[in-house]
């Protein structure tokens, strides 16, 4: 718990204010940038340009002589355009395409995802960062990170 | 920004290397005497399938817009395959 909302808890615990008073200026300490030591510890969001994928992998996963490496760079401009194209899909074919998915174990409602939906999904993917390495003598390695 | 130069270099080591410089940008000069014809398609098509023309023009507009930058590549012992769109 931090000072100012230990601060509250007791100017409310001595009746100095009233239990509303306490919670606006605890909303208000929500709201506000948390401070340590005088520095703010938000930091400020940068805005990733790119979808990396880089894997690695070894013969026993290709079949092919020596490592294999792939490194893919997506702009993320890329990813925005290309989910509008779900936008082009004919309404007609919306149902034959949700029949196939939940054929294929995927209960997904294609007519359901909205344009605001997708781009909130590239919005989160900004976050996401995936590593996976192989286990017992498998040396393949794949990242999908964002920069 | 419309994507202006495709970079492609394939290299194997049993033959020798390829590097190409496509210059996309020459691209947009039959592309815009062909306008006419490719719209009248995309109208086609837009009426077959219910979609708006112009939305389907305005995807395809953004998708090429958003190319540059693109960096693919795949390498193994033997071959190297990179494709770049500046």
């Amino acid at each position: 718990m931090n000072e100012n909302r230990r601060q509250i808890l007791e100017m409310l615990a001595a009746e100095k204010i009233t239990v509303e008073e306490a919670e606006r200026l605890l909303a208000a300490l929500e709201d506000a940038p948390a401070v340590t030591n005088g520095f703010s510890e938000a930091k400020p969001k940068v805005k990733v340009k790119y979808l990396r994928v880089l894997v690695e992998a070894d013969e026993t996963m290709t079949g092919m002589k020596g490592q294999t490496t792939v490194n893919v760079r997506v702009p993320m401009q890329l990813l925005r355009a290309g989910v509008r194209l779900a936008s082009l899909i004919p309404a007609q074919a919306h149902q034959h395409l949700d029949d196939e998915l939940s054929r294929h174990g995927i209960p997904l409602t294609l007519s359901q995802i909205k344009p605001e939906n997708l781009e909130e999904l590239i919005d989160h993917l900004e976050d996401l960062t995936v590593d996976v390495d192989g286990k017992e003598g498998n040396t393949t390695k794949v990242r999908v990170f964002c920069e | 920004m419309i994507p202006s130069i495709a970079i492609v270099h394939v290299y194997n080591s049993h033959w020798r290397s390829l590097r190409l410089w496509i210059p996309l940008f020459l691209l947009w000069i039959p592309l815009l005497l062909l306008s006419p014809l490719i719209f009248l398609v995309i109208l086609a098509a837009g009426v077959a399938g219910r979609i708006s023309p112009w939305r389907a023009i305005a995807v395809f507009w953004a998708i090429s817009c958003s190319l540059p930058g693109t960096h693919v590549q795949v390498s193994s012992q033997d071959n190297k395959v990179l494709v770049r769109i500046l």
